[in-house]
């Protein structure tokens, strides 16, 4: 077990390596050069060659990387000239709203996708099945913006019931403290993972339903639903756990955009203010960060996975 | 068998249908049989018979789209069709008990043992988690598991084969039911364990009075545990009888075909090679609408009135309860292993053929990632032997002993980690590219699962044409006129080089399989395991097929199977591999009715019979299980399971002897003299 | 000895024959065809029959209901008439679907190939760069991109190609792994065959209806990330239009209550990835049902 957790963990660490370079790669991509980037179009020649020399710009690639890494260690993301704020600073205040909102869509698309996903297995190939199978495949086709909409024009205006906006606040508490205007952001979000997960589920559970051990276990004259919840749904679900961890980026790309649907004050919103203002620091900044929550995150998934699951476990305690 | 006039278990015109996307299968038609307390029912037949499907009906356990459509299943006098639901979940989850074919898989893998066997207990008679423990220990100890207060805390993964499937046994009998069903049992294990597992339920059907039903497609299994025998064919019960009368007098025409096909039962011929009686032909379509006796389109006693009335079950006359449903039966009797050996001369003195010496193959156990010190496997130790022109040599041995490694050395497919192979007189490890490439022309391999060694997006003429297109033979016109050939000596219709592999029976694939190594024209070709998916009577025209073409061709095979019988009635001489040591090798006569090794010894007394009067010895069974290759007992490597082991067998012996050599400090017998 | 074939000679039939009998077996994947060539026929030759002006402005007519004479969908805040905007914001989804589905299937596939038949050092590097690019979020980087580079359609096919790559290459280096164990390979091997003639004969033909039914589903996540980088302000700027574009633009809209620029495209893209997961539906039950046994 500590050598399938080292072993992860090294590998969690290169990927992460690796997106360091992406984004330091990006950031030389960008146009007129990194200085002229962020410090923006009126900077003057004597301002950007000041800047490249007090970043190290002007020096061999490898050493600016090397720095460039030095920096981000010791969480010096850059600094916005445009907000006139840290990167570090910036996305720490919008971080933990953007976590409340991802947090809660998936806890709410599992609650949802679980039972959805078992009925579609055990009913598999009649009408629940295919009525599910129907709504999620809508679901997935409907650009997500479009469903935000279709529920504000529902329940904010035909059925005037909940707020079209999220909440506006600075700190964490001040959001929670609006509880409704968290209903459609977080509910639309959810959505989209319910139609991924619930089919996950039921090709995950129709493998399990279709073992030769849920045969042994009806010969022992269980009852179908203890069947179905003894025994299937306890091995049709840890899969789900690597799943958790899989889905991260597009989780992340979903709230990218109901953040800016529903105007919801996170990183996301951040970071879409930043691409139309053309702040590279934030725009780098948040990337980067965003990508290592992503690793953490399936880092976790995975071992989570690893330590519940006692065919992973054992394997990996031997190997 | 006193209580046979009671019968506990009834099934009286059971009919059962299984729905599928084209079409229903009707899987049984009319099934009638009984088993009373204290009795075992063995169930026999080949894939497709329905003997799976009778028992699936009984415990409820039909596949999706399965439903019992007529007929009724009297447990203890009840209409098991017509109880409500819970009454039925109790009745078949306390009274009966289930062992299934594939151990492997039919624990879930995320319990543990104790769990698992106490369920019953736990759901139906409410017992606490502490003293359903305390009875699955007690239970698991009973079926033999070694430190069951160990194991009872185990997943199944952590345990071996024959090792799981007594914990299903334990979950069967914990409830200690009435009536125990074993449907194929022992078929995914090694013949050591199935004696082990067999004799088990023996045992304990006498401790506890239970009434066993015993599916199998082995003869010799049911002739050695069954009291009574129903043979099944298409859905139907063809003959029912006691075991001693069945193998002594069976009537059904498809009964006597299914015995005279077996290996045991080969008649020799002219050339003294011994032929065994093949029965032609496929069983019969069961979605289709079936007139007549279902046998009849493969009978060669079968007349017109055959195929047109329905003939049941007739009792014979006799008062034995022996029924069949044919109207031209057998009359006389049909002896198995009657006829004395066959001793084929093999070319005398000739140059071998194939040379292998001190053959060894190791691999690294586990080795992904960063470095692991897990040491290395041992699939071969040091094994040599030769393979004449013309000759076959069987290589015979359990799972894991390295036959099919051997095999896939031989065949070019891996490299050896030590040791020579001369082929031909040319030692492969001198061979140039070009030479190696050409190696191939010379000895070709064939597999035990032909579906799976053909790709499965190319017709037949591409699969055939392939070892020609890569060795360069011929230009187009002559490959095709090659493969034409090959068709025709395998016997199959030229329609067949249209088709896809999967359009094609198991039989029919193991010919295009032969076809494909023939079309180089090797003088060797290695089968690996190429019977042992088939059935008793599509084995024998594969057999006989290898055997035909072998002595048309002058090939020379090396034929590995766990399966002592068909390697008996296949080779000239026999290898017995035991954890990659050859410890063996001889005439197969010899080996076979006269062994030198105590591993051979218990082997032969492990295989089942195909002869109810015949009881193995019980001071031979081997005990225990294969230890690991990873790291293989030092000296003689069956030491640990040998009851004749002394100190002495911790140093290595040495392979001895002039044709019949064994590799033991106390061989059974002494080489007889040649003659 | 004889060796009877099965009883009744099914006809031999070849296997784009089976295939297609089993895809019209699956009526939504029928739907999803028959979808999408009506979809198609009406962005492409749409515009032949009903001729509107989609370059020019005409600030007179703004906002015309549906049923206004000549303009049966009415037009949008600039002008435009609104089914022709339609037919011409299809050609861009389609084509940007086809093409960035395409692109990254070949890129995928060539580099999940690659590593999978290399095995060793090479895939672990190959395979550590796409989990790299795989833990950015795709959203967040076709962003990034999309505000360094003018995103013009060729750019766009661009940068959604060359990061939607990533799960077909994942997908093919498994294909490859599993299919170069397999006992057909090794039989190949015993003939004498090598490892080119395996890759080409037996690997790629075995994998190919894997990558192609990704391909279709490649297709339709494409056409959704045209959509929502329109909505996210970095589109195709007028008076090029795409169906994701026009969407966004009628979320404005909706609050005024102009209904008709912003259910015609939202339903539009709806079906046009639907049609695709159909018919990404049916072509999987093809290539399994090919490979099913009996």
């Amino acid at each position: 077990m500590t050598r399938y957790l080292l072993t992860r963990l090294g590998q969690a660490l290169v990927i992460v390596i690796l997106v360091t370079l992406i984004t330091f790669v990006i950031l030389h991509l960008l146009p007129g050069g990194a200085a002229r980037a962020i410090l923006g179009k009126e900077a003057t020649m004597q301002q950007i060659a000041a800047f490249d020399h007090q970043m190290g710009y002007d020096r061999p690639l490898w050493e600016q990387y090397a720095l460039y890494l030095r920096r981000l260690v010791g969480g010096d993301l850059g600094y916005s000239f445009q907000l006139n704020q840290s990167v570090t600073e910036a996305i720490s205040q919008r971080l933990p709203k953007t976590m409340l909102l991802s947090v809660a869509s998936t806890v709410l698309a599992v609650v949802v996708a679980v039972p959805l996903g078992v009925v579609q297995a055990v009913r598999r190939n009649r009408w629940p099945d295919y009525t599910i199978n129907g709504l999620s495949l809508l679901a997935y086709a409907t650009p997500i913006f479009f469903m935000g909409l279709m529920m504000i024009i529902l329940f904010s205006q035909v059925w005037p019931v909940l707020p079209p906006e999220a909440p506006q606040g600075f700190t964490l508490a001040e959001v929670l403290a609006d509880p409704a205007g968290l209903v459609l952001p977080v509910v639309t979000l959810a959505i989209l993972t319910v139609a991924v997960y619930s089919r996950y589920i039921r090709s995950s559970m129709v493998d399990n339903l279709n073992e030769n051990y849920v045969r042994t276990a009806r010969s022992k004259g269980l009852s179908e639903s203890r069947v179905i919840v003894g025994h299937t749904l306890r091995n049709g679900l840890f899969p789900v756990i690597t799943l958790l961890g899989m889905y991260l980026p597009a989780l992340f790309s979903g709230a990218l955009v109901v953040e800016r649907l529903f105007n919801y004050p996170g990183m996301g919103l951040l970071f879409w203010q930043a691409a139309l203002k053309r702040d590279y620091p934030i725009l780098l900044g948040v990337t980067l960060l965003i990508s290592v929550a992503t690793v953490v995150g399936a880092l976790i998934a995975d071992v989570l996975y690893a330590a519940v699951d006692p065919r992973v476990r054992l394997r990996a305690g031997r190997a | 068998m006193e209580a046979a006039n009671q019968p506990l278990l009834r099934l009286r015109d059971l009919s059962t249908d299984i729905a599928l996307r084209r079409g229903t299968v009707h899987a049984l038609d009319q099934v009638n049989l009984q088993v009373g307390q204290g009795e075992t029912l063995g169930i026999v037949g080949e894939s497709g018979s329905g003997k799976t499907m009778t028992v699936l009906s009984i415990m409820g356990l039909l596949p999706t789209g399965g439903h019992v459509v007529g007929g009724e299943i009297l447990f203890d006098g009840r209409d098991l069709r017509g109880l409500e639901d819970k009454e039925l979940r109790r009745v078949r989850g306390v009274e009966m008990g289930m062992v299934f074919q594939d151990p492997l898989t039919s624990l879930n893998p995320t319990l543990r043992i104790g769990a698992q066997v106490a369920e019953p207990l736990r759901v139906h008679q409410g017992v606490s988690k502490a003293e359903a423990r305390e009875r699955a220990i007690e239970i698991l100890r009973r079926v033999g598991m070694p430190r069951p207060d160990k194991i009872v805390d185990d997943y199944p993964h952590q345990l071996s084969g024959g090792m799981r499937q007594r914990v299903v046994i334990a979950m069967a009998l914990i409830r200690s039911p009435r009536l125990l069903i074993a449907d194929e049992p022992t078929t995914a294990l090694d013949v050591t364990t199935q004696r082990q597992i067999l004799e088990l339920i023996d045992d304990l059907r006498e401790e506890f009075r239970m009434a066993v039903i015993l599916v199998t497609h082995d003869l010799g299994v049911i002739a050695g545990r069954a009291d009574r025998v129903a043979v099944m064919y298409a859905g139907r019960v063809v003959e029912t009888a006691t075991t001693a009368e069945l193998f002594r007098s069976p009537r059904h025409r498809y009964t006597e075909a299914l015995m005279r096909a077996l290996p045991e039962s080969a008649q020799p011929d002219s050339d003294g090679a011994g032929r065994l009686y093949s029965i032609p032909g496929l069983p019969p379509d069961l979605s289709r609408p079936l007139t007549g006796c279902r046998f009849a389109p493969r009978c060669q006693f079968a007349t017109d009135e055959c195929r047109t009335t329905d003939v049941g079950l007739t009792p014979d006359g006799s008062g034995t309860g022996h029924e069949f449903a044919c109207l031209h039966p057998v009359t006389g009797p049909v002896t198995i292993a009657a006829a004395s050996p066959s001793v084929r001369t093999a070319s005398e003195v000739s140059d071998p053929l194939l040379t292998v010496r001190d053959l060894v193959k190791e691999y690294d156990a586990g080795g992904t990632g960063v470095r692991r010190t897990a040491g290395r496997v041992s699939a071969v130790a040091g094994v040599s032997f030769e393979v004449g022109p013309g000759e076959t040599l069987g290589i015979v041995g359990e799972s894991g002993c390295g036959k099919s490694t051997v095999g896939r050395i031989v065949a070019g497919l891996e490299a050896p980690t030590g040791g020579r192979i001369v082929l031909d007189g040319a030692d492969l490890a001198t061979l140039d590219r070009g030479a190696r490439h050409r190696m191939h022309r010379q000895v070709q391999l064939m597999f035990q699962d032909s579906y799976a060694a053909m790709n499965p997006r190319m017709r037949i003429d591409s699969i055939l044409t392939e070892p020609l297109e890569i060795q360069q033979v011929g230009d187009a016109g002559a490959r095709r006129a090659r493969v034409s050939e090959l068709l025709d000596q395998v016997g199959l219709p030229r329609r067949a080089l249209e088709r896809y592999p999967h359009e094609f029976s198991g039989g029919q694939l193991q010919r295009i399989g032969l076809a494909r190594s023939l079309a180089l024209s090797p003088r060797l070709i290695v089968a690996d395991e190429p019977v042992s998916a088939l059935d008793v009577s599509v084995q024998a025209q594969v057999l006989n097929l290898m055997r035909d073409l072998q002595r048309d061709l002058g090939l020379s095979y090396v034929f590995i199977s766990h399966d002592l019988s068909v390697v008996d009635y296949m080779a000239d001489r026999i290898g017995v591999m035991y954890l990659g040591k050859l410890v063996e090798v001889g005439p197969a006569h010899q080996v076979v009715r006269a062994p030198r090794h105590p591993y051979t010894q218990a082997l032969l007394d492990a295989v089942p019979t195909p002869d109810p009067g015949h009881a193995p010895s019980p001071d031979t069974t081997i005990r225990g299980e294969l230890p690991s290759a990873l790291n293989p007992p030092t000296g003689c490597r069956f030491r640990t399971r040998c009851p004749l082991a002394q100190d002495i067998c911790a140093t290595e012996p040495l392979l001895q002897g002039a044709t019949h050599q064994v590799a033991c400090h106390f061989p059974l017998r002494e080489e007889p003299p040649a003659s | 000895m004889t060796a009877v074939p099965h009883e009744e000679e099914a006809p031999v039939r070849g296997m784009w024959r089976q295939g297609l009998e089993v895809f019209v077996e699956n009526r939504l994947a029928l739907v999803g065809v028959g979808l999408f060539v009506v979809l198609a026929i009406f962005s492409f030759l749409g515009p032949l029959v009903y001729r509107t002006d989609q370059v020019h402005t005409d600030l007179a007519k703004v906002f015309l209901l549906p049923g206004t004479e000549g303009h049966p969908l009415g037009t949008d805040g600039v002008g435009y008439d609104q089914l022709g905007r339609l037919m011409l914001g299809g050609q861009t989804s389609i084509v940007v679907g086809l093409a960035a589905g395409l692109l990254a299937t070949v890129v995928g596939t060539v580099w999940g190939a690659i590593a999978g038949f290399a095995g060793g050092w090479l895939d672990a590097v190959m395979m550590r760069v796409v989990d790299a690019m795989m833990s950015i979020p795709a959203l967040f980087l076709f962003m990034l991109m999309a505000s360094i580079v003018t995103p013009t359609v060729p750019m766009l096919i661009l940068i959604i190609g060359a990061f939607a790559w990533l799960g077909p290459a994942r997908l093919v280096r498994g294909e490859a792994l599993t299919l170069r164990t397999r006992e057909y390979v090794m039989a190949m091997r015993g003939m004498g065959g090598t490892g080119g003639r395996a890759v080409r004969r037996h690997i790629i033909p075995n994998a190919i209806g894997t990558v192609i039914v990704n391909a279709t589903f490649q297709v339709a996540d494409a056409i959704l990330y045209v959509a929502y980088l329109s909505f996210l302000g970095l589109g195709v700027p007028p008076p090029a239009a795409n169906w994701g574009g026009m969407l966004s633009d009628g979320l404005s809209d909706t609050f005024s209550g102009h209904w008709w620029l912003l259910y015609p495209p939202g339903i539009a893209i709806i079906l046009i990835v639907l049609a695709f997961n159909f018919i990404g539906d049916g072509l999987r039950d093809v290539f399994e049902v090919r490979l099913r046994r009996r």
